[in-house]
């Protein structure tokens, strides 16, 4: 049975024009990031490709040159701009922070998870599947429910405005989901395996280093990945628990003034914090339905 | 629940081990038992999380004094507020409107778009790649996204409808009522859709061939085998894709931060948001604690009803 032309013209349109409309806005962003100033505020028309292409609004962003350097004082939106000060779009900062919390968090994330993946997928202990829920839950528990404590914890413990404070509650909003989905790429493992390790006399710590660890290092892989994203968007908990140090979702937001704010440079760095995550996430196309679903629906 | 027991198969082999050591490790340290292994993990969930949330009922029960600002125990005094505020009224229904339109739009945009990327042919590959983008944009960056291209003056979306009449110039799109929540939702659509998409196409793979061909023999035509066959055999996926996304939706706050901070007035104000509000804007750390623990039972009573109604099992 073949499908007759005009269907299969019509499906490839169909699916070119749903595919544009979800990159539009993307493209939008990224488009204005390389937009002069008078282009991006233009108020008589909108305007696509009619530019001078520009880099400032990088060099500002992300290399933190001085915008009135740059722009000869002007900026256009009317924000007031300290002259002569402390480049207050400076990203580099943010970038580093960013980085360090995402990597860190992702880093103490998976060896907490691995081991209590590996027991729930490995052993047999009392109350198994009531602790495998019990960690579920945490994956649904709205943040607002615990950002006031954490506040006042923060402070008293020394761990507000750290990286470690922010690496800590980034852990744990995503442990519930390495542990689920570590223990669905370990249940892909048949339990033969490792057994038969150990009835060779391995201990279960052994057996689990030497055999387990290096047959689950894709799943381990591709649950890093899914934990540095989470961590490289999060917003609600560091604007609660930073001023000082600053991840980028936060920072961006900083720029938004009620006097004006500086679309290029928001543009500009908001583009710079989506291309670590596109790389990554193309890099886990296979698994990223079973770690959307923390293991539930296997792809 | 972490009350842990080894299997007692596993007994003979550890008491051998350490033999002529000075100091034999007990067994519920060794690698045999189950609590090393869960240890780490549940004492992060327990001091970083179980621990905030009886914090923050406890606060709830607390009365901040308006004059020295200390806490004084008084258990009815947020509570009776919380029921005969209006604010948190409408924040609920905000709230249960914004999960249930974006939840619904969501699935069925994701259904169809899943059956219309769902081919081999080329090229299809890379628009499902192009798809899964929005999914991993940081959704402040999102809202700021939407942010500007709403913006009256020169936004290319609002711009674009006010050209062929469809927005009237003196309404601008986040700063009116009617019309400030739908926008916000869209900005919700927009990245979350791909996660519908990418769980309904994963379903559609692993469905099996022979019912289909079973269904074009008896002479089913495609809708009545999409009603009759596809939509019962996703229905297990669906309820598990509704349920993750709905709870998300429910707990939404980056969007309404960052594109209205809940205005004009509350009309995008979610409960998350105005616990939020409370925060910032009048330092009322137990009555905010109060909004945010209403928001954490809702949740749990709302997503507990829906997995007993739909059976979801993880």
């Amino acid at each position: 049975m073949r499908t007759p032309t005009y269907l299969v013209t019509l499906r490839y349109a169909a699916a070119i024009f749903v595919t544009a409309v979800f990159m539009f806005p993307i493209f939008w962003w990224t488009l204005t990031s390389i937009k002069p100033t008078n282009a991006i505020f233009n108020k008589d028309e909108v305007v696509w490709f009619d530019f001078e292409p520009t880099l400032i609004n990088y060099r500002v962003t992300v290399m933190g040159e001085s915008p009135s350097a740059l722009t000869g004082g002007s900026t256009g939106s009317g924000t007031t701009m300290g002259t002569g000060g402390e480049n207050s779009f400076d990203g580099r900062r943010t970038i580093v922070d960013s980085i360090i919390i995402a990597v860190g968090s992702t880093i103490f994330t998976i060896i907490v998870a691995v081991g209590a993946a590996y027991a729930l997928s490995r052993m047999t202990f009392r109350g198994n599947q009531a602790y495998l829920n019990w960690v579920l839950s945490y994956r649904f528990m709205p943040p607002i429910a615990i950002i006031v404590p954490l506040v006042f914890m923060f402070r008293d413990l020394g761990l507000r405005d750290t990286h470690l404070g922010i690496i800590l509650v980034h852990s744990l909003i995503n442990l519930p989901i390495a542990v689920l989905l570590l223990k669905s790429f370990l249940d892909d493992i048949p339990k033969d395996v490792d057994q038969a390790a150990m009835i060779d006399g391995a201990t279960r710590w052994q057996s689990f280093r030497l055999v387990v660890l290096p047959m689950i290092k894709g799943g381990i892989a591709a649950t890093a990945v899914l934990c540095f994203v989470f961590s490289w968007t999060e917003f609600l908990l560091s604007l609660f628990l930073t001023s000082e140090i600053r991840t980028l979702p936060v920072k961006i937001t900083t720029f938004v003034t009620s006097t004006g704010s500086e679309w290029g440079f928001i543009a500009a760095l908001g583009t710079s914090a989506m291309i670590p995550s596109f790389i990554f996430i193309l890099l886990v196309q296979r698994h990223l339905v079973r770690g959307l679903t923390m293991g539930a629906i296997k792809d | 629940m972490t009350d842990t027991m080894a299997s007692p198969s596993e007994n003979s082999r550890s008491k051998t081990r350490g033999e002529g050591k000075f100091w034999t490790m007990p067994r519920w340290l060794t690698s045999e038992h189950s609590f090393p292994w869960i240890f780490p993990a549940t004492a992060t969930l327990i001091v970083f999380g179980l621990y905030p949330i009886i914090y923050s009922v406890w606060l709830s029960l607390n009365r901040r004094h308006p004059v020295t600002r200390e806490n004084e125990w008084n258990p009815a005094w947020n509570w009776s507020r919380v029921f005969a505020d209006e604010r948190v009224w409408d924040a609920i229904s905000v709230t249960y409107m914004y999960t249930f339109v974006a939840i619904t739009i969501q699935l069925a945009l994701g259904l169809g778009i899943a059956l219309l990327l769902d081919s081999d042919r080329k090229g299809f590959g890379l628009m499902r790649a192009l798809m899964t983008l929005p999914l991993v944009v940081p959704p402040a960056v999102t809202g700021m996204m939407f942010l500007l291209m709403y913006n009256n003056s020169f936004g290319v979306i609002s711009r674009t409808l006010q050209s062929i009449g469809l927005l009237d110039p003196a309404k601008p799109l986040l700063s009116s009522h009617e019309t400030a929540l739908w926008a916000v939702m869209v900005a919700d659509i927009w990245q979350w859709t791909p996660f519908m998409v990418l769980i309904m196409m994963a379903g559609l793979r692993a469905l099996p061939k022979d019912p289909f061909e079973a269904a074009a023999i008896d002479g089913a035509n495609a809708l009545q085998a999409f009603r009759r066959l596809t939509l019962p055999m996703l229905s297990k996926i669906i309820a598990i894709a509704v349920l993750i996304r709905g709870i998300d939706l429910f707990r939404v706050y980056d969007y309404v931060k960052v594109m209205t901070d809940s205005g004009p007035g509350t009309a995008t104000e979610t409960l998350t948001a105005y616990s939020g509000t409370i925060y910032f804007k009048s330092a009322n750390f137990p009555y905010a604690s109060a909004v945010a623990i209403l928001t954490l039972v809702l949740v749990i009573i709302t997503a507990n009803i829906f997995i007993k109604v739909f059976k979801v099992r993880f």
